[in-house]
């Protein structure tokens, strides 16, 4: 049949065409290898990602080091460090006992401090509308179902709110965003803590889920009344508006610097072993403090064959490295973390 | 009539065992590695998702496939599959059952009705709709069809037909179960026409003109001639959609919505095994998590052999009953 030859002639084309470009994508990749000194691969958290962007060319100035650094969430991020295919993960929520175990040897070190923002879409309303911790856990739980639910319009007196029907959108992977958002809620609603827990996933009993910070967002502003949760550089870019989150001593707060460094006061000192910090929903006497703040950690192998670099890298990244965050909404991180974690880079030495 | 009239000469005899050919040998040879080899490779998919299930096939047994719940949270952890194989069957059967007469009406158009000068234009097109990666019609989802049905086409099915449980209240986020639906029936829409119209392409001109003598119309022909002839081609065609739909994942995660219940509304979001497992098995937290959803997988495994065999099984006896041996690939 001449049909069939042709097809088959189709095919031997296409996979001709198919080898040549791998092995142009070879050679080109061990080109540019040759190029650089070092390279610095790390992957994972989103949240981080614009501060990491920051510091390529600095880094390259300073050291020479090329750093390549993919967002891919901080699941992902953790799953690819266990794996050795990156020289660094790095992930909003801590690791659990069971991904430490894994990881084989892994420390992790916090190294950024911002905050997640709880955002929405809701026409005619203005931006930093009023929200508690304890309406924001009944509304994800289904039991505040409308945008003029007395509680909320408790909270936002003198504003006009209709009876727009409340939509939840949360993360459908495994996010430090997610474990941030309901540490927050475990910590200032007893039910929730019993009945969902926190984690970088958890069983949401309603809303949907969505992929992705840019998942989130999308479906947020394409669902009239909704609300749902991103890091708060993200939700600034993107001009979405979110809430004046009320603290435990009863003051509103935005996810502003200010807020987030009042929030870091409240935990300074990094548990032993994990070096976890905890900095939601600071007490009272933080009058300030933004209650949905977070550290962000960098999770390294204590065995590495590129060991002076990474301690070199993650010492910049520590000092130099936080000049950057302001203006992104990152804190730059306290002395008495940044002691503990100077500490933990001395762990990681060279591999063999 | 005997053979030996038809057979004057020596007859070439491949089979007799006395001389071995070189050639048959190393035919023989790589033939039959390449069947071993992937036997053997399925065979170790198999073995590995097992071991990997193991921790949770012992927590929770048989009726993990059944439960109702996924809640990963230290503290709250309670894995089961039930929901997840009810949004793949829900997703993957109704996205087929919208994919094929469409297809199979492309196919035709192409091969039968539409003016030459278009046909390679269009079918150029129709085929480029496979080349598409999957992530890029998720976002579409996402931003362009997803609204379009919650505003437009789930408010309409509801009021006409909302008496059906499929049609209830229209999604909020245009993320739904229904929209997954879609999805993936714009997936499967070119694998089955390309695979349809290749077989229409096949049926032999004598018999279509056979039938056009006879006095037949259009229609008549093709259900008399094109359709018999193709039958168990477009069924295998299927099978090829349905086991693509079964198995699409990153599409559907970014469109479906997610959740962990099983409800017929059409319009709320949900899961499939592969889109939990693609949401959940990056980062997953514990080692129980990560065993439950390599169980998720052989419950994905096993459902497309039973779905293949079902098929294949439909295909048989429906050859059968026209008393026609199936053509094409199967």
């Amino acid at each position: 049949m001449p049909k069939s030859g042709n097809f088959t002639r189709r095919i031997v084309l296409a996979s001709l065409a198919a080898t040549l470009a791998v092995v142009a994508a070879g050679t080109a990749g061990a080109a540019s290898s040759k190029r650089s000194a070092t390279t610095l691969s790390g992957a994972g958290s989103t949240f981080v990602q614009p501060l990491v962007s920051q510091w390529i060319s600095p880094l390259a100035s300073a050291y020479g080091y090329e750093l390549q650094y993919s967002g891919i969430g901080s699941g992902g991020g953790i799953a690819a460090v266990t794996a050795r295919t990156v020289d660094f993960g790095a992930s909003d929520a801590p690791l659990t006992p069971d991904q430490f175990t894994a990881c084989k040897g892994c420390v992790q070190i916090p190294w950024a401090l911002s905050a997640t923002s709880v955002i929405y879409n809701l026409d005619g309303a203005k931006n930093l509308l009023h929200m508690n911790g304890p309406t924001l856990s009944k509304i994800f739980a289904g039991q505040i179902t409308q945008w003029d639910d007395p509680a909320i319009k408790a909270l936002n007196k003198g504003v006009n709110l209709p009876s727009t029907k409340i939509a939840t959108v949360h993360r459908s992977d495994n996010s430090g965003t997610t474990y941030n958002f309901t540490e927050y809620l475990s910590s200032v609603s007893g039910s929730w803590k019993s009945q969902y827990g926190k984690g970088v996933a958890v069983n949401w009993p309603n809303g949907t889920g969505s992929r992705g910070s840019a998942g989130v967002a999308a479906t947020v502003s394409q669902t009239p009344g909704g609300i749902g949760y991103v890091d708060v550089a993200y939700a600034l870019k993107n001009h979405l508006k979110f809430f004046s989150m009320q603290n435990s001593s009863g003051k509103f707060a935005t996810p502003g610097l200010k807020g987030i460094l009042a929030a870091a006061s409240s935990d300074q000192k990094p548990e032993a072993t994990t070096n976890e910090l905890s900095i939601v929903n600071p007490p009272k006497k933080f009058p300030l403090a933004y209650p949905i703040a977070t550290y962000t950690y960098v999770i390294v192998p204590t065995s590495s064959p590129k060991a002076a670099e990474l301690r070199k890298f993650l010492f910049w990244a520590l000092t130099k490295g936080q000049s950057y965050g302001p203006k992104l909404l990152f804190q730059p991180i306290p002395k008495s973390v940044l002691v503990v974690a100077e500490k933990t880079i001395a762990k990681v030495k060279p591999a063999g | 009539m005997s053979s030996a009239e038809l057979t004057p000469d020596a007859p070439r005899r491949p089979f007799t065992g006395r001389r071995v050919r070189p050639g048959d040998l190393i035919l023989q040879l790589v033939a039959g590695l390449a069947a071993v080899a992937a036997t053997v490779l399925v065979g170790l998919i198999t073995w590995k998702v097992v071991e990997g299930a193991r921790p949770s096939i012992s927590e929770y047994g048989l009726g993990f496939v059944t439960d109702v719940v996924w809640s990963p949270a230290a503290g709250h952890e309670l894995y089961g599959a039930g929901s997840f194989l009810f949004g793949t069957a829900i997703t993957s059967l109704i996205a087929l059952a919208i994919a094929a007469p469409l297809a199979i009406g492309i196919a035709l158009y192409l091969t039968e009705l539409a003016p030459r000068f278009l046909r390679g234009p269009i079918t150029a097109l129709v085929e480029t709709l496979a080349a598409v990666p999957s992530v890029v019609i998720g976002l579409w989802g996402i931003l362009v069809l997803g609204p379009i049905l919650r505003d437009h086409v789930e408010p309409a099915l509801h009021s006409g037909l909302g008496f059906i449980p499929l049609f209830g209240t229209p999604s909020d986020s245009g993320s739904s179960i229904f929209t997954a639906i879609i999805v993936l029936a714009i997936m499967i829409l070119p694998i089955v026409s390309s695979i349809s119209r290749e077989l229409f392409l096949g049926v032999p001109g004598e018999l279509k003109e056979g039938a056009f003598a006879l006095g037949t119309t259009r229609w008549e022909m093709v259900r008399g001639v094109v359709f018999p002839y193709a039958r168990g081609g477009i069924a295998a065609a299927m099978i090829l959609g349905l086991g693509r739909a079964i198995g699409e994942a990153i599409a559907v995660t970014q469109v479906i919505g997610g959740g962990v219940f099983i409800h017929w509304n059409l319009f709320s979001n949900g899961d499939t095994l592969a889109s939990k497992i693609a949401a959940s098995y990056q980062g997953a937290t514990s080692k129980l998590q990560v065993a439950s959803l390599v169980y998720l997988a052989l419950i994905l495994l096993v459902f497309s052999l039973i779905m293949n065999l079902a098929a294949q099984w439909i295909v048989r006896r429906a050859a059968r009953k026209q008393g026609i041996t199936p053509q094409g690939i199967v």
